[in-house]
């Protein structure tokens, strides 16, 4: 057997085998890098729609860096002078004090109370089959026609909620009235909307836990409050977190409510900075000073929610 | 032949027959003649057009509103109101405007708006409309509206401001408001309480009637963060103490809200509001003190005279029952003040059909629309010189149900005046010294917060 030759075979097989691949990956290579006119075409609507919003939130951007005044037919650049002069006044501190108060307050509160929903309707007592489709009624109401409606139920005088509490012996309340309260009426009328969007995500968080992992706890003994704090709850951490990023983008920016119910007073009590905003732009005829608190309100709204997603992403982390 | 008396009978019977229809014929010819010379211009020049006019939800607007069918028939030009409340009203007709949309051709505005729409040219000037004989019909009589009325709409841009007295017409009047203390005579008489005419006595009869009857809010004034608040009871009041918008420094505007005259009537005001307006003061806008005056749950108000007019018409539950006075004055004041405010019509600049809206600016501003709509109990305080001096008009406003309306609007006439300085700016000043205020009446120190208000307001000039 000439193995010599065998061997030359084998060289030369394997040196047209090199070629061969390293042509199919120059091959692969041009294939990959020729573009896909195809799939550019499909999501070309996605994009221009992006770069539609992109615009639009530039143009905000750059109007904030004018003195764009309604009175003023000549528009100046004035660089960052919207923001300096912002910033040096006590309303502008009030406005992301109020803004902080009133997003942190609610989406805590309606994650408490979505939790304590969501645990009732997987119980699956009859009351809570009964709730479950009720309590979607707030979400989809608009919330200008909920921020009236509890307008009028918050009167003082001709309000039914001091009706209520004049029943069990309660004096009249101020409600959206008085400075002192106005801020937890509101924080209380957002409660009642959005809590049904936590009720909801956490019920569909507590359905995806398997039965075996409860079992599992009862077997080594867990009882009921143990194994909700030690088994579910860790488990359905991660709905709760992603609930509460959708929440606070909203409650950052939440004006319907508050607008039209206060427009942001008594006095600056409830004054965020949505609401500065559109009033200082829409009613003081200030665009470029309103356009830069609604960029503020943007920045907050932005860090606000990377530090939700970097959270969400830990607890997932670790449950998984 | 002695005619007969039949005969006689017949030919008198042919000749009234005759008379009468040659009469007819010289009526119809002789109306044709005073038509054809009141419509000297073409009302149907812009048939087939079609027009959005926007305005607030107010009765000024129903009794346009009652009228329009006269005016499609007249025009051949569709109309479409566009009426929304109060606050939405105003800042909806700023976007609008604004963004340079032409959807709203004819849009209602008061002069301190119309101030900073102006310059922004987002309004068209309506002097060569008016001068227009093809468009103006000569019977349109502009002059009839009051100097005082005409003149606050008149105004020149310079620059970023505005120069008042002269310049170009902006809006045209088609009712207007005087700032009065309007009662429930029922509610006063009952509990033995006499018309309060400064704030310390107003603060002592609000004393007096909460401890007479606690569910009874004794005044209704406006609160809402807005300017809406500032121009009616507190600027009129505000004016008899000496306290002024700006004054004029060294040459130079100036804010007058933390003079001594104004912390002065802060005090008083304040003080009043705590012990005499409604819990929901700062939610409350002119709708809650009509309705509270209506249904006799408020005892006094302090607002615009027709809003007392309206509830006094025939039919209505307080009929009769709500009288006028002037509005509160300052405890050493010799005079009280009243402020104006001029519902007016304009036209948006970026209208495409600007021959249209004129016309219809024309027909709702016009003699006959303005007496219609006051005699329906609605377009009360006609601008019109020639409502004022129509018997019509005059038998209905003295009926017994208008109580003293019409004696104390010539009293509080003659007093008011315009309360603002004439300035682009207005909008911005006035809604943060109804911030300030809501401030005040919720507890916060009087001189303080004026300091702040004032610097606010200069850091915006």
């Amino acid at each position: 057997m000439d193995l010599q030759g065998i061997d030359a075979i084998v060289t030369l097989q394997s040196s047209v085998d090199q070629l061969a691949s390293s042509k199919n990956e120059q091959v692969q290579k041009a294939e990959q890098n020729a573009l896909d006119w195809w799939s550019l075409a499909a999501i070309a609507p996605a994009i221009i729609i992006l770069l539609g919003f992109l615009f639009l939130f530039f143009y905000g951007v750059v109007q904030s860096l004018t003195d764009l005044k309604l009175s003023r037919p000549v528009v100046r650049f004035i660089g960052f002078t919207n923001y300096e002069v912002a910033i040096k006044t006590q309303d502008f501190w009030n406005s992301v004090r109020a803004t902080m108060a009133y997003a942190c307050s609610a989406v805590l509160a309606e994650a408490f109370f979505g939790l304590a929903i969501a645990k009732l309707f997987a119980s699956g007592v009859f009351l809570a089959r009964l709730m479950r489709p009720v309590i979607l009624l707030p979400l989809v109401l608009p919330p200008m026609s909920v921020a009236l409606m509890w307008t009028t139920m918050m009167d003082p005088q001709i309000g039914i909620l001091n009706y209520l509490l004049s029943l069990v012996g309660i004096g009249r309340f101020a409600w959206i009235s008085d400075a002192s309260t106005a801020m937890f009426s509101l924080v209380l009328i957002d409660i009642w909307t959005y809590t049904p969007f936590f009720a909801l995500i956490i019920f569909a968080g507590l359905q995806g836990i398997n039965d075996e992992v409860r079992e599992a706890a009862r077997v080594n003994g867990a009882r009921g409050w143990a194994t909700f704090l030690h088994i579910e709850l860790p488990l359905i951490a991660p709905y709760i977190l992603i609930a509460a990023v959708f929440r606070l983008i909203e409650s950052l920016n939440q004006f319907d409510i508050i607008f039209g119910t206060t427009q942001g007073g008594p006095g600056d009590s409830t004054s965020v900075l949505s609401v500065r905003a559109y009033i200082t732009a829409f009613q003081n005829l200030a665009f470029g000073r309103g356009a830069a608190l609604m960029v503020v309100n943007w920045m907050i709204v932005l860090l606000g929610t990377f530090a939700m997603v970097r959270l969400w992403r830990l607890v997932r982390q670790r449950v998984s | 032949m002695p005619r007969t008396p039949a005969a006689l009978r017949g030919h008198s019977a042919h000749f009234v027959k005759t008379a009468l229809i040659c009469s007819t014929l010289l009526a119809g010819a002789a109306a044709s003649f005073v038509q054809a010379k009141v419509e000297d211009i073409n009302w149907r020049q812009f048939e087939g057009s079609s027009i959005v006019w926007a305005y607030d939800i107010h009765p000024y607007a129903d009794a346009v509103a009652a009228q329009l069918p006269e005016f499609e028939k007249l025009t051949g030009i569709k109309v479409t109101p566009e009426l929304y409340p109060d606050d939405a009203y105003w800042n909806k007709l700023t976007i609008q405007l604004s963004t340079k949309s032409a959807s709203w051709d004819v849009v209602g505005t008061g002069i301190q708006p119309a101030w900073d729409l102006a310059p922004g040219q987002l309004l068209e000037p309506l002097d060569r409309y008016l001068n227009n004989p093809k468009l103006t019909s000569a019977s349109y009589d502009y002059k009839d509206f009051f100097p005082a009325l005409r003149d606050a709409l008149t105004w020149q841009v310079d620059g970023e401001q505005i120069e008042a007295g002269r310049g170009q017409v902006w809006a045209i009047p088609h009712g207007f408001e005087n700032i009065q203390l309007f009662y429930r005579k029922d509610i006063l008489d009952k509990h033995g309480i006499k018309v309060p005419t400064t704030p310390p006595e107003m603060s002592a009869a609000c004393e007096k009637l909460k401890s007479a009857d606690p569910a009874i809010t004794p005044l209704g004034v406006r609160g809402v963060r807005f300017w809406s608040s500032i121009h009616t009871a507190a600027i009129s009041i505000a004016k008899s103490y000496g306290v002024h918008d700006f004054v004029v420094k060294d040459g130079k505007l100036e804010t007058g809200l933390d003079s001594p005259e104004s912390v002065a009537f802060h005090h008083d005001y304040v003080e009043m509001i705590k012990k005499c307006a409604a819990p929901s003061f700062v939610n409350d806008n002119w709708y809650q003190v009509v309705d509270g005056i209506n249904s006799g749950r408020t005892a006094m108000a302090i607002d615009s005279n027709m809003f007392g007019f309206w509830n006094d018409v025939a039919g209505k539950p307080a009929s009769g029952k709500i009288a006028f006075a002037p509005p509160l004055r300052a405890p050493n004041g010799k005079n009280f003040e009243s402020n104006i405010w001029i519902w007016s019509l304009a036209m948006n600049a970026a209208s495409q059909k600007k021959g249209a809206a004129w016309l219809f600016i024309q027909w709702a501003t016009s003699k006959q629309v303005e007496l219609k709509g006051a005699v329906a109990g609605k377009l009360v305080n006609s601008p019109r010189a020639s409502t004022w001096s129509d018997k019509v008009w005059l038998d209905y406003a003295t009926k017994p149900e208008f109580t003293n309306f019409v004696d104390t609007f010539k009293i509080v006439q003659d007093r008011a005046a315009l309360a603002f300085t004439p300035r682009a700016g207005f909008a911005e000043a006035m809604n943060a010294w109804a911030v300030a205020m809501q401030k005040m009446v919720n507890g916060a120190d009087v001189k303080a917060t004026l300091t702040d208000l004032a610097s606010e307001i200069r850091s915006s000039m």
